[in-house]
């Protein structure tokens, strides 16, 4: 070969040269993929057949209705308002916990995450069944604002902690002030983490149930869910359009928000420790705010469950017909833990493709996870148990299957979240290096891939557990005849007033929801840190 | 005897074409350098090597055995190849020696090549150690005898020591060296340092939009780079124009000898305008009372001081017009504002004006 320059090859010169070979696809990857997408699409594609089926003058009159506007005024209201309350409280709450002096911080930072592990409507039962001023759209706000607030706190707090302080120690040499620095660059900072957590709290009040039946306010899906319950199918599916949207308008919303501004590090990522900021003469108002925030979110569904469970008699005393405590965990623990299994497998290849493919086809199923996101629990519900019945000859009508198949549907988000960030911690570089050592590509998976992975899998799996655990719409629409859940078991004592009954089934639920988060909470604060 | 060959090598991701067309053969227990800037190509070409990637066309032959090519794909795990990523890429659950014997069988293992290659890279007794528990340049030692614990036909390094620290980066770099000398290891090193593949390689091949510019020793890319923005590219050059008189060329520095190989090159351009490559170290600088008759003077416009060494900017007089040269000095140079002589060392390299050498 000459040393020094090299012929242009002809291969460059014929303009079309051989024929392109294909590049290696993901061919596994991508179908399986698919197979996902299609199912999470099913409800969305089912309730359009069955609008379809209702017929589209039916659908539009039921839709235009007065009741349609009330619920739209009854809808929207209560969200913006809980959700700028959640806004506020929950960025307020993570600035002092991650960037004050803050007495006991370590202390605080588990103790205001912990409310999102009891139910929405058990928090609605301990005020409503202590209080009775605890009704309508005041008691809905207050009840949803102290239930849901963390899905704020916790991406504030986490982006936060990975913000560079220096760009505040920056904005104050060049002589801002305190408040106009917390204005301009540490809200900046947060600015997409707190549009990320209204997101959430947006949509947890669209599709929650349980809290507003108790304290009796009417919202969409209340309405969905009783029309539902009266055989009106043609109006819960007109609704379930409604709803769809709104949500969908949510989404977009966010999306809207997000790509307007991107919040970029410079420098190389060093977690620096800076000096927290003095509260001074406001530490013990503050103090006293966090203290009362802990007692009205978490002490006061506790303590009710508590009072109520000590003035009545102990469950397995109170009569023959009821379903023991036992059994009813028994049944949550199968239904959650095979709705996590599989929603944790089937995020598996979308999370690979995701994060290790084209971001053409990233951008595609992410895209398809909210479709999901935009669909509440009641609305997936509907649309499977309505179709199963009606179209599919019964196929899995009434099944446990249906009911698993939904969890994993409703939290499909979730667990590919967790999944997504266990796979970052195992890069594709040590594949290559697996593969260069003669290993072929299911041992690398299994010798490598995963086994990096499996921390953040079972993380994964949790997220769903947990959600799946205190989960109620769904599982009032579409539970096999005859069984229980903890959470429909309390559902028919609190409905009959049997509160001293349906207590412990409450602090049984609070207790089995609270391990998962705390593994939860250790896994993604380690691996923020680990990112960091 | 060649080792690894490629030919017609083209790879494009949807419509950017990252290579068109490379030609490169690396003899058997040579170490080969891929040097070029960030988004030249390189680590594509070396993962095309290695079999992450497939190419759009032209053939690879690794020893005996074409790995790529028309109807042709032989995946990683068959090709025997050792591959360094940049960060080293430990698997972080596995221990020191679990990952060097990652790549073996069990018989082996037990027959103790484990420990063998560990001391081979001179950590032995680090075999139950965790990667987390090593220091930057042990863990890219580990990887370097992970990679030749299953004694590949070639070694492929991708940027290995970019992620040390500049006062490890030149004692690991020995090492390596050393390794693969004892072991008559052929390999592949990607880089976009300079020094780095010059200081290291047997032979470097220059990387540039895709192509190979220039495939040669150390010393031929530095003193006869292939065209001026090369020139560049290896080295701190300074480009003057100048005039082709028989062996000689007219530059603002005087009338220096040419080349014979470029003189040979450029034949054809007497008379005509060439651009000058004068590296700084062929430029001395004197006090200006022994300036002679031909003596060129300039004014010190600033320097960059390195301790071993210092860089002096200059600005010649007579040529109000000339841009800055910058000269090469051992020990502490005049200071700025000062007169000086310059004297030209030959000969210098050449290319007819604005030609750029095509891969």
């Amino acid at each position: 070969m000459n040393d020094t320059a090299v012929s242009v090859p002809q291969a460059a010169r014929a303009v079309a040269g051989p024929p392109p070979r294909r590049a290696r696809r993901p061919v596994t990857l991508l179908t399986l993929s698919w197979l996902v997408a299609a199912v999470l699409a099913l409800p969305l594609v089912f309730l359009l057949i069955e609008a379809r089926g209702a017929g589209a003058a039916d659908v539009a009159r039921l839709i235009f209705r007065p009741l349609t506007a009330s619920l739209l005024w009854n809808t929207i209201r209560l969200t913006v308002v809980v959700t700028l309350a959640c806004a506020v409280i929950g960025t307020a709450a993570a600035w002092c916990v991650e960037r004050t002096d803050l007495p006991g911080r370590r202390a605080w930072a588990v103790l205001v995450v912990v409310p999102l592990a009891i139910p929405d409507f058990v928090v609605g039962f301990g005020w409503n069944s202590l209080w009775t001023w605890a009704h309508g759209f005041f008691g809905a706000v207050i009840v949803m604002t102290l239930a849901v607030y963390p899905l704020v706190y916790l991406p504030v707090a986490a982006s936060l902690r990975s913000a560079d302080p220096g760009q505040e120690e920056v904005a104050r040499s060049l002589g801002s002030a305190r408040v106009r620095t917390f204005a301009r660059i540490t809200l900046g900072q947060a600015k997409g983490a707190i549009a990320g957590g209204c997101l959430l709290v947006a949509l947890a009040v669209l599709a929650e149930y349980g809290a507003f039946e108790i304290v009796g306010y009417q919202t969409f899906t209340t309405e969905i869910f009783s029309e539902f319950n009266g055989y009106s199918f043609a109006a819960s599916c007109a609704l379930s359009l409604v709803l769809v949207l709104l949500s969908l308008l949510v989404l977009a919303g966010e999306g809207m928000l997000r790509s307007r501004g991107r919040v970029s590090r410079s420098g190389p990522m060093v977690q620096r420790i800076s000096p927290p900021q003095r509260l001074g003469r406001a530490r013990w108002p503050v103090l006293g705010l966090f203290a009362a925030l802990v007692l009205l979110a978490l002490g006061v569904p506790v303590a009710a469950a508590a009072y109520w469970m000590a003035s009545g008699l102990p469950p397995a005393l109170s009569g023959g017909a009821n379903v023991s405590l036992l059994d009813a965990a028994g049944h949550t623990a199968a239904y959650g833990g095979s709705a996590a299994a599989l929603a944790t497998v089937m995020a598996i290849p979308v999370a690979m493709l995701a994060i290790r493919h084209g971001s053409r086809m990233r951008h595609f199923l992410e895209r398809s996870t909210y479709l999901v996101l935009g669909m509440p629990g009641v609305v997936i519900a509907f649309a499977l148990s309505y179709f199963t019945e009606r179209y599919a000859a019964g196929f899995g009508y009434g099944s446990s299957l249906l009911l698993i198949v939904c969890y994993a549907i409703m939290f499909f988000p979730l667990a590919l979240v967790g999944v997504k960030a266990s796979l970052a911690r195992a890069p594709v570089s040590l594949d290559d290096v697996a593969r260069s050592l003669g290993r072929g590509r299911l041992e690398v998976l299994c010798r490598v891939t995963l086994r990096l992975a499996g921390p953040g899998l079972v993380a994964a799996f949790c997220l769903v557990f947990l959600s799946a655990v205190t989960e109620l719409t769904a599982t009032l629409l579409l539970i096999p005849t005859g069984t229980q859940t903890l959470a429909t078991q309390f559902w028919s004592y609190e409905s009959n007033l049997a509160y001293s009954q349906a207590a412990p089934f409450a602090l049984v639920m609070i207790v089995v929801a609270a391990v998962p988060s705390y593994v939860l909470g250790r896994f993604f604060t380690r691996s923020a840190h680990a990112q960091g | 005897m060649r080792h690894v060959a490629v030919t017609g090598l083209h790879k494009a991701f949807g419509s950017h074409r990252v290579l068109t067309g490379v030609d490169l053969e690396v003899p058997t227990g040579s170490l080969t350098a891929i040097l070029g800037p960030s988004g030249s190509g390189k680590t594509t070409l070396l993962r095309l090597l290695a079999g992450f990637e497939r190419a759009d066309a032209g053939t690879i032959t690794i020893g005996d055995v074409v790995v790529e090519g028309p109807a042709v794909y032989v995946a990683p795990e068959r090709r025997r190849i050792g591959y360094v990523p940049q960060e080293g890429s430990l698997f972080p659950h596995l221990t020191v020696g679990a990952n060097v014997g990652f790549g073996l069988g069990a018989k082996e293992r037990r027959r103790g090549k484990v420990d063998s290659m560990l001391e081979a890279v001179g950590l032995g007794g680090f075999g139950r150690r965790y990667p987390h528990q090593l220091s930057g340049g042990q863990q890219q030692r580990v990887a370097l005898a992970r990679a030749l614990a299953i004694e590949p036909t070639v070694v492929l390094l991708d940027e290995p020591f970019a992620s040390l620290d500049a006062h490890l980066r030149a004692s690991v770099r020995a090492d390596v060296q050393e390794i693969f000398r004892r072991a008559g290891t052929t390999a592949v090193l990607v880089t976009h340092d300079q020094d780095e593949a010059l200081s290291v390689a047997d032979r470097v091949a220059a990387l540039r939009d895709g192509k190979i510019v220039q495939y040669a020793a150390p010393e031929e890319l530095y003193s006869r780079p292939a065209d001026a923005k090369l020139a560049g590219f290896v080295g701190d050059a300074n480009l003057l124009d100048g005039v082709l008189a028989g062996g000689e060329v007219k530059t603002l520095l005087g009338s220096l000898p040419v080349d014979p190989a470029a003189a040979a090159a450029l034949e054809a351009s007497q008379g005509d305008e060439v651009t000058v490559l004068i590296r700084p170290e062929q430029i001395d600088l004197g006090p200006i009372d022994l300036v002679g008759e031909d003596g060129i003077t300039a004014r010190v416009i600033s320097y960059d001081y390195y301790g071993h060494d210092a860089v002096v900017h200059l600005r010649p007089e007579h040529h109000a017009d000339g841009r800055a040269i910058i000269a090469r000095v051992v020990g502490t140079p005049a200071p700025a504002g000062s007169r000086v002589t310059l004297r030209t060392r030959g000969p210098v390299f050449a290319w007819p004006k604005g030609s750029l050498a095509e891969g």
